[in-house]
């Protein structure tokens, strides 16, 4: 009877990790982990399934229609997450009296869009937020400052800029000009200073109304970067606090035109760049101030950002920051023949329990084979205990980089593997 | 009052004494006390290996230690002066007279394992460090190491040992250091 073969093939727009790609990956999200646990920021998880409601009509149209949502085998509409935010609120909303208020917590998922499939387009993607909520206080802002600058350090960039402005700034300066009509459509074409030009946002504002005086004035204000005429309180703030957390100046640059696009933003947002690759925002964020209002009568002000995690993985790897990083086992044990298999699981079992990731080969194969599998695991040491070894208490440890070798009592395997750390 | 951290027994006790009196600073040491004031300085006999780090965090004020301790902690004070005396390397030493490229796959005992790190990588040496806490020279007769790398005054107890220098990791003397904040304070 011939069996039928199914192609093992994925979705356009997902991907399949190997532990090459997931070493990598992990090793990045470690990094984010330890800096946000080191900042207080436990961690939470919301289910993948969710009724269609919670998520749909939250993202304007565009949203819905990118929002993988069907029908349940009972017949309920189930959406999968579009971001992390949404998910968190209706979290937040259901939980916040037993949550401990001001709540921090960091969020590391998946989320799907359905997207036409194409270069930098994912239908699968990992995201990674963090969010202070509960507090008003401008010191939220400037731990997440001092948390976006640590991540960035400790992943090796090193002309990285978190863009900051002040949404409270922002409107006071388009109010003074008259220009407060519909605030919003004006933001969001300052926001697109960086990829379409001065000209064209020019033209922008011209086609929604805005006469040419007025838009000369507005640029007039920019290019001179003097805001002394309006209240800069907010951002001199931060600005102290973000120094009282020891944060180099040249990694905060305060930038007047900076808008972000997200409408719900009210207070200090920001947004990083880095100079050394060009992949436009590797984070972004700011203050909002009603997380919750879909889901519960309660306001939660908050602040926030998003980690472009799969962009961080573009950069480093263009930066060539990972190709060092390594797989799990450090050690292969050999199997020489069956009579040594109790003598070498021996040494296995030790090295394991003095905390160096081992793995032992599981057949008597020859060596040369078992060489082989240590190669394609990129396995540092491998050790052999034959019969002339075992015959002296001793082991023999070969370096698999260089192909040499060393003969070591055996008692002394463990501090000489460790000696090399 | 400024308090000056400096050996409590060993090569540097002697000449630190030394030279805090030739500042004018007389210390009445006659026992095993552990703190003596000495007109507006207290002065604190302490480890070599602690000094460092008590001035790092402004504990206390000056200390004076070798270079070595200070690199080896990678502590961040400021060097305020090369004092000339206790002046001795410290050294790679191996039973015969080979190329350091030989070390590759070997044990190395030391108790600098931070110094010896930043060499091996420098020079893209692969070995095994043997961190022990003193005693260096004889570990290799005992089997547990095939090179030392430890500080070497007149190279006598290598001799003794049956070891040969290969490589010098790093020069080093006695140095008064002080907190950055206290360099401020004080002018010398």
């Amino acid at each position: 009877m011939s069996r039928t073969i199914i192609d093992p093939k994925i979705l356009k727009g997902t991907r399949d990790f190997l532990p090459t790609d997931m070493a990598k990956r992990d090793y990045v999200m470690d990094v984010m982990r330890s800096v946000f646990r080191k900042y207080g920021y436990d961690t939470i998880e919301t289910p993948v399934i969710n009724y269609a409601e919670t998520i749909l009509g939250k993202y304007g149209e565009e949203g819905d229609r990118l929002t993988y949502n069907f029908k349940d085998s009972g017949d309920r509409g189930i959406a999968l997450p579009y971001d992390l935010t949404v998910p968190f609120a209706r979290l937040v909303a259901a939980n916040y009296s037993n949550l401990p208020m001001p709540f921090k917590r960091y969020q590391i998922q998946r989320v799907w869009r359905a997207e036409k499939p194409q270069k930098g387009r994912l239908r699968e993607f990992y995201q990674c937020d963090i969010d202070v909520i509960g507090t008003k206080s401008l010191l939220a802002e400037a731990e997440v400052a001092r948390i976006i600058v640590s991540v960035f350090e400790e992943l090796g960039f090193e002309n990285f800029r978190i863009k900051v402005n002040s949404r409270r700034l922002m409107n006071a300066i388009l109010d003074s000009f008259g220009l407060d009509d519909d605030p919003l459509a004006l933001i969001r074409i300052i926001d697109k200073m960086a990829k379409i030009g001065e000209d064209g946002v020019k033209n922008e504002l011209s086609s929604i109304g805005v006469s040419q005086n007025k838009i000369t004035e507005l640029f007039d204000a920019f290019s001179k970067g003097d805001f002394s005429a309006y209240d800069m309180s907010e951002i001199e703030e931060f600005m102290g606090l973000c120094k009282d957390l020891c944060i180099d100046d040249k990694y905060i640059e305060f930038d007047p035109c900076l808008a972000r696009g997200l409408d719900y933003y009210t207070g200090i947002i920001y947004e990083v760049v880095s100079d050394d690759v060009d992949f436009g925002t590797l984070c972004a964020g700011g203050r909002y101030d009603d997380l919750c209002g879909l889901f519960c009568k309660e306001d939660f002000s908050g602040v926030g950002v998003a980690f472009g995690f799969e962009r961080i993985m573009l950069a480093l790897e263009k930066m060539n920051r990972l190709a060092d990083v390594p797989l799990s086992s450090k050690v292969l044990v050999t199997l020489f023949d069956s009579v040594s298999t109790a003598a070498s699981l021996a040494i296995y079992n030790e090295l394991v329990c003095a905390g160096i990731n081992s793995e032992i080969y599981f057949e008597p194969a020859k060596l040369s084979e078992q060489f082989k599998y240590a190669a394609k695991k990129q396995v540092p040491f491998v050790v052999v205990s034959g019969p002339d070894e075992r015959a002296k208490s001793e082991v023999t440890v070969k370096f698999m980089d260089s192909g040499n070798q060393k003969t070591i009592p055996v008692n002394q395997l463990i501090s000489y593997i460790k000696g090399y750390v | 009052m400024f308090k000056i951290g400096i050996q409590k027994g060993g090569r540097l006790t002697t000449p630190s004494i030394e030279y805090l009196a030739s500042l004018g600073i007389e210390v009445p040491r006659n026992g095993r006390e552990l703190m003596i004031l000495a007109g507006d300085f207290k002065i604190l006999f302490l480890r070599q290996k602690d000094i460092p780090e008590f001035v790092e965090r402004g504990i206390i004020d000056f200390g004076i230690v070798g270079t070595n301790a200070i690199l080896e902690k990678q502590s961040k004070v400021d060097i305020i002066k090369e004092l000339g005396f206790c002046k001795c390397s410290l050294v790679i030493a191996g039973p015969s007279n080979i190329s350091i490229t030989a070390l590759n796959g070997e044990r190395i005992a030391t108790s600098f394992p931070n110094l010896l790190r930043s060499f091996l990588q420098k020079n893209k040496i692969n070995a095994s460090i043997i961190e022990v806490q003193g005693s260096v020279e004889v570990i290799p007769a005992m089997g547990l190491a095939d090179a030392v790398c430890d500080l070497v005054q007149t190279g006598s107890t290598l001799k003794d040992n049956n070891l040969v220098p290969i490589a010098t990791v790093l020069e080093s003397q006695a140095v008064l250091i002080s907190n950055p904040n206290s360099t401020k304070k004080w002018r010398f």
